[in-house]
């Protein structure tokens, strides 16, 4: 413990928590003396978890140069400026301070006050095509002063962010990313060069060529990279090891965590989890709009509402809660006023993704299907990875009755999320309605092989071998679309099994497989609307069983009863991989 | 609850959630360049009387298009009204100064001034006249701006007029800084500089409404006629990228994206960015109309039949045809014609790839007639002349119907087709063996104004017709002899579509078949053989009949003869009359030069037969000419010089040099032939008349530099002299035989036996 002087660092072993927590709580303290709230913020929060440490352990504050005293006056003259959100002010009093501190908050003030200008600035432009014009005319000047001092190596780890920060809003993305990572490892603990990292880096090869320090945020970043790239296994390994580790009561872990299992759609797990995090930190917005897109998948309508009404009572001009309130009147079928919200929140924050897509389903609910494309067509603009609004756009192309038009747009969802089954569903409809039988059934057996979610590909499938007389594998559809169904536990009501059994019934019967025949058959007189079918069924099977009594003897024990489930001796099949790109653009 | 979800409908103009003025339907805004117009009005009523009536008719023409153009520099503005009236342009120029150089108060009071000219008894300016309302949307859009609208249109009027001054004085000012900046950081401003100053070169930063919508068109039409002049596909989608990211609203770019992706074969982004124009255009389209349906349904339409273009265009048939099926099931469903006209005439195309569809065709053209599309129905006939010139069809009715287009173009003033129509009849006389008329009718198209250029001032003369007729120029140069003419064309060719550009294909193929051609007569057939690699690439058909040329002059008979056995099952099955009979002819000549002319003489007949039947005139007569010779072989050689008089005359008038000089030097072989049973008199006539069309026949091989048939044509000559008793002559021709059998390898058929 002793030896973990101050300094960051110190490998990414877990084992000494007191000095994490120590390094936590200093880093915290130069975050706000720089301004820099979020990273202050998170790393309070991660601290928190932490057991409290007695006095003596307290890290002591950052000690104080010949320059910081010569500039404490202006500092702290200008941080308060800088609070009250004058930056100009605090600008002009910082100029010509040299210690590091005071040089970075004269910086950040500029380049703040350079964001305000711009996003005061779109409102009230000159004409529709100055908006995007507007820029941030403060970036040019910050990068040459930054790059200088960068050359000569006179950045310390918040200065390194900020001009990474200055790099990313000119789109010079590469230097941003190596600039975050030098400012990685100048200064390990500061969350915000992380974070801007994990914006960059778009997929995992590129994760790989980085070479990052090694302590014990690199976890944290990875963790949170994992989520982002939609590697939701690595990702909820790395979260369960650093609660292992001791950081259970970390909200931000557990939201993290509940986000990751809303990514893979294990709804229920993502449900108890932010009930969690709720009943822990009852006043917290960010991530709520996750929790409240679960509870409309689920159509939870009173907890939405009681969610939905306790932000609104917290905070009613943030982002998330008008998604919550929009996804709230969406429940309730008020497409109109979701819209509304949804339109609300974009306005509070242009760059708030999640809300365009969103808009785009109501718009689509509202069978304004002009105004849906839009929608859509701005979330990919903000994210050309969205896939939902890929797959909305899709959709709205096939109820305007254009199948081969939206093969294009469900492929693009598709090459996003290669594992989800609902695009390869969507795919294989289109498909269908094309007449493209071949490359239909090859996405149905796709959707069914990568875990078919709302488990219709089967029947699909089943009804398409139907169509092409290939009743063996209609049947061994139709019979792991029984086993599926019966294993899953929960009796669901599905329109489908009658049809299965109704097949299947007909199936031995033709096979003149007696037994199975009319277990099948019996099964059928379960549900209503084949009922009478399978009464005729069996009274045929019996008239034709006394006629051949002695024939059939010989029933080859290769087929099973449906009903006699638990056995798994269904042929399975390898998954092919799926070919579909012959003209894939 | 309609007025509620009238509110909510969604708003164009509202981008990143925040919704523009645009809303209320201003289309203009007052720039530095408009405010420099409105001086310039106000300068030109307060002048008055004293500007002479010539100088106020040039500025009254002026006017328009600076009112209707995109916004220019103040300089090239200056520039503008100096040209009609200095005075004013100086006076302009000053009063622009002081407003610029003075306060906001100024440019305040301009405003509040301008409104004068409507009042008084007698207004300088009528309301509703062209300036009346310019200066009145003016107004209106000064009055409707903010506070801080107000200042910042003040400081880029500051900045319109600095940047002028600035480039007037940019010489001095720029050593200055350079010498002050210390050399790191010089460094480093011009590493910043780079990116900004490629910008300024292509259009100055961010265009304007107006100016993003006149690059765009003037893209797209190079692209179109001349896509030299257009900027390389890089240059051009940095453009477009520019363009997107200031204005993504702006769908236009996206098709030109589109177009520029086409360019460059470039599947994934072209699908790209048509879907990209499609989604945006269904709402501009739901807009125009106020009914929305309509318009919002009709692009939904036209995105289905061009993502089926761009699936033809690439070459996927299959997609183009689903993609295809959809257009044409939506536009039965709205009961669109007209859109399903386009549908027919791309059906047609598809159905190309696979059968005969002049039924379909046959269709669209009566239907495109009935709804008034003059383009789609010429085009329909200009595809059924060339599908029914293929098949055979009687020469007089295509030229009648191309007529009867060619009247529809220049009625609708469709200088494209018109275009089109010329290149076509000139491939069609081409086919048909009339060289004179091709010849003819490709000089009409290139000396022709074009009508595009007197509309718009874009020559339109890098159109895929003019590759057409240029090459077919060339090949006419070359087949009679003007090589250095041909390569002259070809020279320009290269300039005009070089070599990655849309057409450049047409020329590269045309190119090596006259190169091939030289070689071939020359008997360097080495060099002919690395030739048919290249053509080969560009035509496979083409370069397996001159692989199997090569294969024959080089005397590998078998191997020629399977070739060209493959090649003609699969002419005959795709239908390419004209190959088939060129490989009939190359089969033929395979058989003769083997001995075997009775085995030649069915497969000269059935030649024969088919270029008659397809009114191949050309073709026609070289069969004629193979004909005779194989009868003159046989022995009747005055069966032979009978059916050549029927080919010499065609042969001679449009055929080629080398032709010509074949049948001279035929026509003399039968007669030396027949002319054994004469008398001796006039055995010598018909010698003598003999050795004056050998004559003949040696002016045409030196032409084309034929120096293996020259020295046939010398040894027969020199024979006939020897009979004759001409010693003199005989000698001179036995020389000058000797000289070139040095220099010649030997020829692996008998001289006799030889007619080509």
């Amino acid at each position: 413990m002793a030896a973990a002087a101050a300094g960051p660092g110190g490998g990414s072993d877990f084992s000494d928590l007191r000095e994490i927590k120590k390094q936590l709580l200093s880093v915290a303290e130069r975050s706000r003396e720089r301004g820099l709230q979020h990273s202050g913020k998170w790393a309070s929060e991660l601290a928190f978890a932490l057991e409290p440490l007695p006095l003596g352990d307290l890290p002591p504050p950052p000690p104080l140069t010949e320059e910081d005293a010569r500039d404490l006056d202006a500092y702290t003259l200008a941080k308060s400026y800088f609070d009250l959100k004058e930056y100009d002010r605090a600008a002009y009093f910082l100029r010509g301070c040299k210690s590091q501190k005071a040089y970075f908050l004269y910086m950040y003030s500029r380049y703040l006050s350079g964001e305000k200008k711009k996003d005061d600035e779109t409102v009230d432009s000159l004409g529709p095509l100055e908006k995007g014009q507007v820029k941030n005319e403060a970036l040019r000047e910050l990068r040459v002063e930054l790059s200088k001092k960068h050359k000569a190596r006179e950045l310390d780890g918040f200065g390194l962010y900020l001009y990474g920060v200055v790099l990313r809003k000119l789109d010079l993305v590469k230097e941003a990313i190596d600039v975050f990572v030098e400012a990685a490892h100048v200064l390990p603990l500061h969350w915000g060069a992380w974070l801007e990292l994990c914006n960059l880096i778009t997929d995992k090869e590129m994760l790989k060529f980085l070479s990052l320090p090694d302590t014990w945020m690199k976890e944290f970043f990875l963790a949170h990279i994992y989520t982002e790239l939609q590697l939701i296994e690595e990702a909820l390994q790395k979260y369960q090891s650093l609660i292992d580790a001791g950081f259970s009561k970390s909200t931000y872990i557990i939201s993290q965590i509940a986000v990751a299992y809303h990514n893979i759609r294990d709804i229920d797990k993502a449900l108890s989890i932010f009930n969690e995090l709720r009943k822990q930190d009852p006043y917290r917005i960010e991530n709520m709009d996750t929790f409240s897109n679960l509870l409309y998948v689920r159509s939870m309508k009173p907890e939405l509402s009681y969610l939905a009404h306790n932000l609104c009572e917290i905070d009613k001009y943030r982002v998330e809660t008008c998604c919550v309130i929009g996804n709230y009147y969406s429940l309730r079928s008020q497409h109109e006023k979701a819209a509304l919200y949804f339109q609300r929140a974009l306005k509070l924050n242009p760059r708030y993704l999640g809300a365009w897509t969103l808009m785009g389903h109501e718009y689509m609910e509202m069978k304004n299907t002009s105004a849906a494309i839009q929608a859509y067509r701005h979330a990919i603009e903000v994210n050309k990875r969205d896939y939902r609004a890929w797959y909305g756009l899709g959709q709205t192309y096939e109820i305007l009755k254009m199948p081969f038009y939206c093969l294009y747009y469900y492929r693009r969802a598709h090459q996003l999320r290669p594992n989800d089954s609902r695009m390869l569903v969507a795919l294989g409809e289109c498909y269908e309605k094309l007449n493209q039988l071949v490359e239909a059934k090859k996405c149905y057996w796709r959707a069914y092989a990568v875990g078919d979610v709302e488990k219709m590909a089967l029947v699909k499938l089943a009804k398409l071998h139907e169509q092409l007389n290939e009743s063996e594998q209609a049947a061994q559809c139709y019979i792991k679309y029984i086993q599926d169904i019966y294993s899953c536990g929960e009796i669901v009501e599905h329109l489908e099994v009658s049809t299965a059994f109704r097949y299947l019934a007909q199936y031995y019967f033709k096979c003149k497989l007696w037994d199975e025949a009319s277990a099948c058959a019996q099964k059928c007189c379960a549900f209503n609307d084949t009922r009478e079918e399978g009464k005729a069924l069996l009274r045929q099977i019996l008239q034709l069983r006394n006629q051949g009594e002695n024939s059939s003897t010989e029933i080859s024990a290769s087929f099973f009863l449906p009903a006699s489930l638990s056995a798994n001796n269904t042929p399975t099949r390898r998954v092919s991989p799926l070919n579909l790109s012959s003209v894939t653009p | 609850m309609a007025s509620v979800h009238e509110s909510l409908y969604f708003n164009p103009m509202m981008t990143n959630g925040v919704v523009h003025a645009n809303v209320f339907g201003i289309k203009d805004w007052v720039t530095p360049y408009k405010m420099a117009l409105l001086v310039l009005l106000s300068e030109l009523g307060r002048a008055g009387a004293q500007l002479g009536l010539l100088e106020r008719r040039r500025l009254n023409r002026l006017l328009l298009p600076l009112l209707q153009g995109p916004d220019m520099s103040l300089s090239r503005l200056r520039k503008a009204i100096e040209e009609s009236c200095p005075n004013l342009a100086s006076s302009v120029h000053i009063r622009i100064k002081l407003m610029a150089e003075g306060e906001l108060k100024d440019m305040e009071q301009f405003f509040d001034d301008l409104s004068d000219s409507f009042t008084g008894t007698e207004p300088e300016v009528h309301k509703t006249s062209v300036v009346g309302l310019f200066l009145r949307h003016m107004i209106l859009a000064y009055n409707k701006l903010s506070f801080s609208q107000v200042y910042k249109l003040y400081t880029a009027l500051q900045q319109y007029f600095q940047n002028d001054e600035k480039k007037n004085g940019i010489d001095e000012t720029d050593m200055e800084l350079t010498n002050t900046d210390e050399l790191e950081g010089k460094m480093e401003k011009e590493e910043l500089d780079i990116p900004l100053r490629e910008e300024e070169i292509s259009c100055g930063g961010p265009l304007s409404q107006k100016q993003a919508e006149y690059f765009l068109s003037q893209q797209a039409s190079l692209l179109k006629n001349d896509e030299t002049k257009a900027l390389t596909p890089a240059a051009l989608q940095k453009e477009l990228n520019n363009l997107l990211k200031f204005n993504p609203d702006f769908a236009e770019a996206h098709y030109l994206s589109y177009l520029n992706s086409l360019r460059v074969q470039d599947v994934f982004s072209s699908t790209h960015s048509l879907l990209h124009y499609f989604d945006r255009l269904i709402l501009t389209g739901a807009e125009s109309k106020s009914n929305g349906d309509e318009g919002y349904g009709r692009s939904l339409r036209y995105a289905a039949l061009n993502l089926a273009a761009l699936h033809c265009r690439f070459g996927h048939y299959q997609q183009a045809e689903l993609a295809l099926q959809e257009a044409i099931r939506i536009a039965q469903e709205s009961n669109d014609h007209v859109c399903l006209q386009h549908c027919l005439s791309w059906l047609y195309i598809l159905e190309q790839q696979s059968s005969d569809s002049c039924v379909l065709l046959e269709h669209s053209v009566k239907k495109a007639v009935h709804f008034g599309l003059p383009y789609l129905a010429s085009l329909g006939i200009q595809s059924l002349v060339q599908q029914r010139a293929f098949a055979g069809k009687t020469a007089n009715k295509l030229m009648d119907a191309l007529k009867d287009s060619d009247l529809l173009h220049w009625k609708h003033s469709l200088s494209e087709l018109i275009d089109i129509s010329i290149a076509q009849k000139t491939a069609i006389w081409r086919l048909y063996g009339r060289s004179t008329m091709a010849l003819q009718q490709a000089q009409t198209l290139l000396s022709m104004n074009s009508l595009e250029s007197v509309n718009v001032g874009v020559q339109q003369n890098n159109t895929e017709s003019f590759a057409v007729v240029l090459c077919h120029l060339a090949e006419l140069h070359a087949e009679q002899g003007y090589f250095a003419a041909a390569s002259e064309i070809l020279k320009h060719l290269k300039e005009r579509f070089p070599p990655n550009s849309q057409h450049s294909q047409l020329w590269m193929l045309f190119d090596q078949k006259i190169q091939f051609d030289r070689a071939m007569n020359d008997g360097r057939y080495h060099i002919a053989d690395s030739l048919v690699a290249g053509i080969t690439a560009l035509n496979s058909i083409e370069g397996v009949y001159r692989k199997a040329i090569v294969l024959k002059a080089q005397n590998q008979m078998s191997e020629a003869h399977k070739l060209l056995q493959k090649l003609l099952t699969h002419c005959q099955k795709i239908k390419n009359t004209e190959m088939v009979i060129s490989v009939l002819l190359s089969t033929a000549e395979l058989y003769w030069r083997s001995s075997c002319h009775t085995i030649a003489l069915p497969v000269l007949l059935q030649a024969l037969a088919l270029s008659r039947e397809y009114s191949l005139q050309y073709l026609a007569s070289e069969t004629v000419l193979n004909l005779a010779f194989s009868q003159l072989i046989l022995g009747i050689p005055e069966q032979a010089l009978n059916i050549l008089h029927m080919a010499i005359e065609p042969i001679l008038a449009h055929g080629a040099v080398l032709d010509k000089g074949c049948a001279m030097f035929l026509v003399a072989k039968c007669q030396v032939a027949s002319a054994t049973s004469y008398t001796p008199q006039k055995k010598a006539e018909a010698l003598e008349s003999a050795i004056l069309n050998l004559n003949e026949a040696k002016v045409y091989f030196v032409k084309v530099d034929c120096r293996e048939q020259l020295r046939d044509v010398l040894y027969f000559q020199a024979r006939l002299f020897h009979t004759l008793g001409r010693m003199q002559e005989r000698n001179k021709c036995a020389m000058l035989f000797r000289q070139l059998h040095q220099e010649l390898p030997a020829h692996g058929v008998p001289l006799i036996n030889a007619f080509k």
